[in-house]
């Protein structure tokens, strides 16, 4: 009896341990999303916007670059991924020939990339030299082979059974036939995980936009609320909202499509993870 | 190197008894899918690495450049920027990756001991959310939270509470004092919910009847804890730590939201110096001087990701981490 109580003590104290956590984490987002409702920003602390208003909302979205800059960042977000997932599963699916002739040249070249790279300036230089540089070609292209994630998927083709492809070569399937109609509808699961991981990753971009790209019509969203949260591109505030309402709303903006997508699309991230664990 | 290798055995041996043209006839048309892997390649990654010849010219990216031997390297090593650069990279990535790993493991083993199922399932959903979010909106929140002003949250609280005066705010992002702190511990923000997916698969994969076994010999919650939950995830934590450590030299983008010109003292990593030496300083660029920098650092990250193989090769069997 005596043990019994002591266990739900204990659990009570973890669970509220736990409720502290998630607090703390949701709190900065809470506070922003206040923020970016409340036209009246004089204090800091309060769990309600004090004179509720969409103006800083309104503002953002009257600005025609900042629309332009949303529409960058889906352009690349969903082109990327898509260049970025067939590059990977070609390589992954060539990956796991064992037989073939030069395999292990072709894998040993690309984890070299993982333990040497050039560098950012070559990099840059290289880029520019190509015509690269203040294109949105570089954002598209040059993140989107990523070896990391074409092993995780090479693991997780290697749990595919061989003999479903030797059935498909016995049928007279060139390889090409055999990953689109095997391959690919075998591997939704990991498609998903590692298409959503690119999807993030593209549309949270910065680094590469930062270095690469000089024309500011050629932004992203993210270069755009860095220009405004340091106060160099922010709208000129008219009526209601004042210049904070301003970047919280932006901030806002940028996160909330995927807030509103992330509960549905947390068991695929985690699963992308564990893909690569499997292997562990 | 290549993990995989030996650990196949080719289920036929009539490849081989053929000649090398006919198997590479055979295997044409997978030569012809990875041909885009391979421009990728080539482009992106190995292109640049001929660039590093820079690293012994003089190169202000319109003239040609012009050889110098190892000048480039002799002035890096005289410069005290340089230094402090390379010394802050280290520091702040090593204090970085044993902070979040060390509570992103104790967070796992209380998580572990949540009983139910759905608030458990809650908890990770929040905890895993501020991974996704990016960098540049990291730094948006906290600088808007840190603000040294009646606006900023946590210096309104520490008015509050009686901790500071109301004239005296902290600018936790733009003093050297403050920096550091400030820049843990929104990374334990941003990343301890997510570390803790992994070692959570891994006590997922447990076996119970240790549980029940430990239970029947009169172990309580903290002798299970320690003996039991702890010992499964040792080899998980140091695989993570491994991969981790491998990685530290490539400190940029949360260095360099967070940080502003009156904290660079503390705040400037290798990665951000080759930028500002590069692009910020205003005066000509030396691709040639920035270059040898990013070779340096190519060169100890390649040294850490070789050193940390052999480590990983020797405590998880044989399994490097390239």
């Amino acid at each position: 009896m005596g043990k019994k109580k002591n266990i739900s003590a204990f659990s009570i104290i973890n669970g509220l341990i736990f409720i502290l956590i998630c607090f703390i984490i949701l709190v900065p987002l809470w506070k922003v999303l206040v923020d970016s409702l409340d036209l009246k920003t004089a204090y800091g602390m309060k769990f309600w916007p004090e004179k509720f208003g969409l103006d800083g909302y309104k503002l953002i979205f009257m600005n025609p670059t900042l629309f332009k800059a949303i529409k960058v960042s889906l352009i690349t977000t969903i082109s990327g991924t898509l260049l970025a997932l067939t590059l990977s599963t070609l390589g992954a699916y060539v990956l796991i020939q064992w037989e073939m002739p030069g395999r292990t040249l072709f894998a040993n070249m690309l984890l070299f990339t993982m333990i040497f790279s050039g560098g950012m300036i070559p990099t840059y230089l290289v880029l520019r030299s190509l015509h690269l540089t203040n294109t949105l070609w570089v954002v598209i292209l040059f993140p989107a082979l990523n070896v990391y994630n074409l092993v995780l998927m090479r693991n997780f083709f290697e749990g595919i059974p061989a003999s479903l492809y030797e059935a498909a070569t016995l049928d007279g399937c060139t390889p090409m036939q055999t990953f689109i109609r095997i391959v690919l509808p075998m591997s939704k699961p990991a498609l998903a995980s590692i298409g959503l991981m690119y999807a993030v990753s593209y549309w949270n971009d910065y680094t590469h936009y930062k270095l690469y790209i000089l024309d500011s019509n050629l932004y992203n969203f993210q270069m755009k609320l860095r220009g405004m949260v340091m106060g160099s591109e922010l709208p000129t505030t008219s009526g209601g909202a004042s210049e904070n309402t301003v970047k919280n709303a932006a901030i806002i903006i940028v996160i909330i499509p995927f807030m509103i997508l992330y509960p549905f699309l947390q068991k695929y991230f985690v699963k992308g993870v564990n893909i690569g664990a499997v292997k562990e | 190197m290549a993990k995989n290798n030996n650990k196949k055995v080719p289920a036929q041996a009539n490849g081989t008894s053929k000649s090398l043209g006919t198997r590479i006839y055979k295997y044409r048309g997978f030569y012809l899918m990875f041909l885009p892997v391979l421009v990728f390649a080539i482009i992106f990654f190995y292109l640049p690495m001929l660039g590093v010849r820079y690293a012994f010219t003089n190169y202000n990216g319109i003239k040609t450049p012009s050889f110098v031997g190892f000048d480039n390297f002799e002035k890096m090593f005289n410069m005290p920027g340089f230094w402090s650069a390379f010394t802050n990279t280290l520091e702040i990535s090593i204090v970085k990756l044993v902070l979040t790993t060390f509570v992103a493991v104790v967070v796992s083993l209380f998580l572990n001991e949540i009983i139910n199922l759905h608030f458990k399932k809650v908890v990770q959903t929040i905890i895993y959310l501020p991974h996704f979010l990016s960098w540049v909106v990291t730094a948006s929140l906290f600088s808007l939270i840190l603000a040294p002003s009646g606006y900023g949250l946590v210096n309104t609280f520490l008015v509050n509470i009686g901790a500071i005066d109301s004239n005296e705010m902290i600018y936790f992002l733009g003093s050297s004092k403050w920096w550091r702190g400030a820049y843990y511990i929104i990374n334990l923000w941003k990343e301890t919910g997510w570390q803790t997916v992994i070692f959570m698969a891994t006590l997922a994969g447990m076996n119970t009847e240790l549980y029940e076994a430990a239970s029947i010999d009169g172990a309580g919650r903290w002798g299970k804890m320690r003996y039991i939950t702890f010992p499964a995830l040792a080899n998980t934590i140091l695989t993570v730590f491994i991969l981790n450590l491998a990685k530290v030299m490539n400190l940029f983008e949360s260095a360099f939201v967070l940080q502003n010109d009156a904290v660079l003292d503390t705040a400037n990593v290798l990665e951000t110096y080759i930028y500002y030496q590069s692009f910020n300083s205003g005066a000509i660029p030396n691709y040639g001087y920035t270059t040898a920098v990013g070779l340096f650092k190519s060169l100890v990250g390649c040294v850490l990701v070789l050193v940390c193989n052999q480590w990983s090769k020797k405590v998880r069997e044989g399994r490097g981490i390239v």
